[in-house]
């Protein structure tokens, strides 16, 4: 169940046009490392994750990448609210304003459009909290390359925010995988899959 | 007492924020008294901003509707003096300062 809340998590407040721009931080709403595959990663691990606070921490994180993509989503929207075609057709943005005009549509900045494939749900705690910790750590590398390409202070403060939270959430799941790993069965010396194997049972 | 409707929800912002780092990090250390204490602050903080916010502009959550409060001219209200349901009112989040 979720609630909705009407203000964004930090605020987004772009003054200017900027469809090139837009195009590049799409990567972080529908990219391999953007915020929906996040959201939809942890949101989907949870489920089988046998150790209970570790389920809770995939529920929070995951909940506040929607917040994070509503973030991404207000930026381009805001970039390109009052671009014009001449606008569309100079700054790299004419073949995406085909196909969606000025809409949100999830792909990356490649072109590449949203794929599930683009995270991994593999029912197995140990693996899932080491995708879920590269995953943090190639989403903050991509905030790095936007920070290095984009000039525009109203669009680098919201990303160095997000930037930051990719550390955070890093942090998180490295003391969620210790967790798991303290509550394996001892005799479980290689990691095998303590979501399903039931001889290697985990204690709650 | 927060002036205007920006400081009001630049506020409330910050301290949801607290929240939610707090939130994530008592997930993984459910016992640390030190954050338990803070985030109780935070929490009672929250709940009386959002309360002011709604009486003052409209409500930001659908548990902050008070139809009671929503003849008041808040803030892009299209029914001024009339009752009606105020979760309508206010900005969409998203469109922030480009006009």
């Amino acid at each position: 169940m979720w609630n909705y809340e009407k203000r964004l998590q930090y605020p987004v407040n772009i003054t200017t046009t900027c469809p090139k721009t837009a195009r590049l931080i799409i990567s972080q709403f529908g990219g391999p490392d953007g915020e929906l595959a996040a959201s939809m990663r942890y949101l989907s691990q949870r489920y089988t994750m046998p150790c209970k606070e570790v389920a809770g921490l995939l529920t929070d994180i995951g909940t506040e990448e929607l917040a994070h993509m509503e973030m991404i989503c207000a930026m381009i929207y805001q970039l390109t609210k009052n671009m014009t075609v001449e606008d569309a057709k100079t700054n790299g943005f004419d073949a995406y304003y085909i196909d969606h005009t000025a809409a949100l549509w999830p792909q990356a900045a490649g072109g590449v459009p949203f794929n599930a494939c683009e995270f991994q749900s593999k029912g197995d705690a140990i693996t899932d909290l080491h995708e879920d910790l590269a995953a943090e750590q190639k989403a903050r590398t991509t905030y790095d390359n936007i920070l290095r390409m984009v000039d525009i202070p109203e669009v680098r403060e919201p990303i160095k925010f997000l930037r930051a939270r990719e550390i955070v959430h890093f942090q998180r799941f490295g003391e969620a995988l210790e967790k798991t790993k303290d509550k394996l069965n001892q005799k479980n010396y290689y990691f095998t899959n303590p979501e399903f194997d039931k001889h290697v049972p985990i204690a709650q | 007492m927060l002036e205007s409707r920006q400081d009001m929800l630049c506020r409330i912002d910050e301290v949801s924020f607290g929240i939610i780092d707090l939130t994530l990090y008592l997930d993984t250390h459910p016992t640390d008294n030190e954050a338990l204490t803070l985030f109780e602050q935070y929490h009672s903080e929250r709940k009386n901003l959002l309360k002011q916010f709604e009486e003052e502009y409209e409500p930001l959550t659908v548990d902050c509707v008070n139809i009671e409060n929503s003849e008041h001219v808040g803030s892009e209200c299209q029914y001024p003096g009339q009752k009606h349901f105020h979760w309508v009112d206010g900005p969409l989040p998203w469109e922030g300062g480009a006009a």
